[in-house]
C-alpha cells in the first residue's frame, strides 16, 4: 500500500473530535447483533437478521465520517473506516455496512471510537431520495452511545 | 523437506561436552539444529523453476506473531512453533528503502524484486529516473522484469495474489507505469491518456513478451470490465473502465481455445491443468476476501494454497520451467486497519500456500523464496507469560493482568500508529473487551486513519538451487539477481531474442 497518509481519503469531512454523548439506560430486552452476523454470504442476509427485521435492536460498530455536518444519517462499519486504505471510491466500501437514520441529530464521534447504535432494523435495497444513497441494511429511528 | 537438499550429510561431534546442561531439552533441540545445518550443502544446479512468495507487509514481527498464532490455532506451543518457510535452510535480511524514501510502499519494493533495481515510491516498472505521474518520462525509463525475460526465454509465467491483479506487487511482474494507481483508464489523468500511456490492466492483457502470461489469478474484475457492464457476482456493481473495453473478452480472443477466463470457485475447481494454457482468474470485483471472510463470499473464492497448487500443476507442463509469483496481498491491508486477527490469518494462509508448494515441487530443481515487500508497525511486547493467547490481554506468569501506568490492561500485539490511536481522550479500558474478536482493532500511540508501513529489514527465506546465495544483510533488489543467477533466465532471454529478433 502507499506510504502517503493522505492518499485515497474516502470522505474529506472533518469531525468534532470527541462528542459529548449522553449515556442512556439500555433496554434490558433489546437484542444485540454484530454487523458480520447480519449476512450469511456477502450478498445474502442471515436467518437471524431476517428474523430481527422490524424490531428495535442494537448493533456495535464505528461511525464512518458523515457525508455532511448536518446530516441526519451516517454509515456504521464493523471496523474503523475514516480512510479506506485499499479503496478508491464509495463503490469499494465493504458490503457489510449499515445506514443509520437518526431519530434526532446527535454530535458526531470520531471514526475510531466504538459506539452502540439502537434502532429499528430494515433489510433490503433502498435508495434515499435526497442523497441518492443506496443501502441494503438500515437502522431507523436510531440513537447511539459511545461505549469506549 | 530438508531431506531433499543435495549433498552428503556430515555431523558435528558434540558428544564430548562437559556442560552440565547437556540433558536439558533446549540444549538437545539446539544440538539437533546444529546437526541439521552442518549437514546442509549448497545446491549449484540450475533452477528450472522459481517461485517467489511475497507476504505483503509481512515484517519480521508479523512472521513471529504468525508463528505463535498458527501454533496456538493448532493447539500446540506457539512460541517454539515453526512455519513452513522457517524450516528453509537459508536466510538473509532485506533492506527495503526506496530510491526516494526511507520507508517504501509496495511499488518500488516489488520493482526491486522483479527487475533488480530500486526505484521511487509509487512507480511500477520504471528505474530511478522515473517521475510520479509523468507519462512522457515513463516511456524512456522502463526496466524489464524477470517475468518478461522468462517469457522471452520460453518459460511459463504466472502471478497470483489475493489483492487486485493490478495492485502494486503483482503488476510489477508485467507493467510499467508512472503511478501505481493507474490500474484502469478510469484511474488515469486525461493528460497521461492523451500521451499514450496504457493503464495497468491493459498491460497484462496486451503483454507482447513471449506468448504472454500462462496464468494471472487474483481480484480486481472492475479494472478489466467496462463501466456499462454489471459485475457477475454482484449485479448492483459495475466495471470501472471508461474506454468500453472488456479485457476479459480480449484475453479470450487473444488465446483462443487455449484461453480461459474464470471468476468463481466452481469454475476454478473445474479447471483442467492439461487443457488450460492461458487462464485469467478474477475472483472478486476488487480485492479477494480476507482469509477469515472467504467462506462468506457469495461466488466462492479459492484459497491462496489452492491457487498455488493449481498453478504449479498448470505451469509444470512447460519443459522449459516456470516463474511464479504468489502474493499474500492482504496481510498488508489488515495491518493498515490495525486488525491483528486478519493480519495473522492471512499470514497463516500464505504459510499454507508455501506448504502446498513445498509438497508439490522438488527443491532439487525449484528455487523457492519467501519474503515480504515492506514491514508494518506491529509489535509484540509487554511481558506476557509463555502460552498467553497472542491476541489476548497480556498476563504475567501468575495469570495476573499486566497494567500500564494508566492502570489499564494492554494487549500483547499493538501497532505504533493507526486507527487504534485516539486524537483526544484517554486510552480505552480493555478490561471487559474481547480483544481476540476478529474485528478488534489494536491500540496505537499515534492516531492515523491508516496504519503505516515499517522500514526495518525483512527476512528472505530460501530453499533450492542457489538458495545459499541468501546470506547476510542485502539490498532488496538482490533478490532478483539470485533468481536470475539460479535460473539463467536473463541469459536465456538474451539468446532467444538474438535468435529471433522479431519476438520482441
Amino acid at each position: 500500500m502507499a506510504a502517503a497518509s493522505t492518499r485515497r481519503a474516502l470522505l474529506g469531512t472533518t469531525l468534532a473530535a470527541v462528542a459529548l454523548i449522553g449515556r442512556r439506560r439500555r433496554a434490558a430486552a433489546t437484542e444485540q447483533i454484530k454487523i458480520r452476523d447480519l449476512y450469511r454470504t456477502n450478498t445474502e442476509f442471515s436467518e437471524r437478521a431476517v428474523a430481527l427485521q422490524g424490531q428495535r435492536i442494537e448493533i456495535p460498530g464505528f461511525m464512518a465520517p458523515p457525508l455532511k455536518p448536518d446530516a441526519a444519517f451516517f454509515v456504521l462499519t464493523k471496523r474503523p473506516m475514516a480512510v479506506c486504505p485499499f479503496c478508491d471510491n464509495a463503490v469499494d466500501w465493504p458490503a457489510d455496512i449499515v445506514l443509520v437514520l437518526m431519530r434526532e441529530q446527535q454530535e458526531w464521534v470520531y471514526f475510531n471510537r466504538p459506539i452502540l447504535v439502537s434502532g429499528v432494523l430494515e433489510l433490503g435495497v433502498a435508495v434515499d431520495q435526497s442523497t441518492g444513497f443506496v443501502s441494503k441494511v438500515r437502522l431507523v429511528d436510531a440513537r447511539y452511545e459511545l461505549v469506549g | 523437506m530438508l531431506g531433499l537438499l543435495s549433498g552428503c550429510a556430515t555431523s558435528v561431534d558434540s558428544s564430548k561436552t562437559a556442560a552440565v546442561q547437556a540433558q536439558d531439552s533446549y540444549y538437545a533441540a539446539a544440538q539437533a539444529t546444529l546437526q541439521r545445518i552442518a549437514a546442509q550443502r549448497p545446491n549449484t544446479g540450475r533452477a528450472k523453476n522459481v517461485i517467489l512468495f511475497v507476504g505483503d507487509g509481512m515484517g519480521v514481527s508479523t512472521v513471529t506473531a504468525a508463528r505463535m498464532f498458527e501454533g496456538q490455532m493448532r493447539g500446540v506451543d506457539g512460541e517454539s512453533n515453526v512455519l513452513a518457510y522457517e524450516a528453509f535452510p537459508y536466510l538473509a535480511l532485506s533492506k527495503t528503502y526506496a530510491h526516494d524514501a526511507q520507508v517504501a510502499d509496495s511499488a518500488p519494493t516489488a520493482v526491486a524484486m522483479t527487475t533488480g533495481v530500486k526505484t521511487s515510491n509509487d512507480l511500477i516498472g520504471l528505474d530511478q529516473r522515473g517521475k510520479l505521474e509523468d507519462c512522457e518520462t515513463s516511456k524512456t525509463t522502463h526496466v524489464t522484469t524477470l517475468w518478461q525475460m522468462a517469457e522471452q526465454a520460453g518459460l511459463a509465467t504466472g502471478v497470483i495474489t489475493t489483492a487486485r491483479l493490478t495492485h502494486a506487487t503483482p503488476s510489477a511482474t508485467y507493467a510499467h507505469s508512472a503511478s501505481r494507481d493507474w490500474e484502469s483508464d478510469a484511474d488515469m489523468p486525461p493528460e497521461a491518456l492523451s500521451q499514450g500511456c496504457p493503464d495497468i490492466a491493459r498491460q497484462l492483457i496486451e503483454s507482447n513478451y513471449g506468448d504472454g502470461f500462462e496464468l494471472a489469478w487474483g481480484g480486481g474484475r472492475e479494472r478489466f470490465l467496462p463501466a456499462e457492464t454489471a459485475d457477475p457476482e454482484d449485479p448492483s456493481k459495475t466495471g470501472k473502465r471508461k474506454d468500453g473495453r472488456d479485457l476479459t473478452k480480449e484475453w479470450l480472443e487473444r488465446f483462443g481455445d487455449g484461453g480461459a477466463y474464470i471468476w468463481n470457485a466452481e469454475q476454478f475447481k473445474a479447471l483442467d491443468p492439461a487443457k488450460a494454457k492461458h487462464v485469467l482468474g478474477l475472483f472478486n470485483q476488487s480485492h479477494m476476501q480476507y482469509e477469515t471472510d472467504r467462506a462468506k463470499d457469495s461466488a466462492g473464492e479459492p484459497s491462496l494454497a489452492e491457487m498455488t497448487t493449481a498453478a504449479i500443476d498448470m505451469l509444470s507442463s512447460d519443459a522449459d520451467g516456470y516463474l511464479l509469483m504468489v502474493e499474500g496481498g492482504r496481510v498488508d491491508h489488515a495491518s493498515h486497519e490495525s486488525n491483528a486477527y486478519r493480519t495473522l490469518t492471512d499470514a497463516v494462509a500464505l504459510n499454507e500456500a508455501v506448504k502446498a508448494a513445498v509438497a508439490k515441487v522438488s527443491t532439487d530443481d525449484t528455487l523457492i523464496i519467501v519474503t515480504a515487500d515492506h514491514s508494518h508497525t506491529l509489535t509484540i511486547s509487554g511481558y506476557p507469560k509463555r502460552g498467553n493467547p497472542l491476541l489476548g490481554l497480556a498476563r504475567g506468569v501468575d495469570g495476573e493482568l499486566l497494567m500500564g501506568d494508566d492502570g489499564k490492561p494492554y494487549t500483547t500485539i499493538g501497532f505504533a500508529n493507526g486507527p487504534g490511536g485516539l486524537k483526544e481522550g484517554a486510552r480505552a479500558d480493555l478490561t471487559d473487551v474481547d480483544t481476540t474478536d476478529p474485528d478488534f482493532i489494536q491500540q496505537s500511540l499515534v492516531p492515523l486513519a491508516s496504519e503505516t508501513h515499517g522500514g526495518e529489514d525483512l527476512g528472505i527465506y530460501a530453499i533450492g538451487p542457489w538458495a545459499h546465495l541468501f546470506q547476510g544483510t542485502v539490498e532488496q533488489n538482490y533478490i532478483f539477481h539470485v533468481m536470475d543467477h539460479a535460473s539463467k533466465i536473463g541469459a536465456r532471454a538474451a539468446a532467444a531474442t538474438a535468435a529471433a529478433p522479431k519476438t520482441n
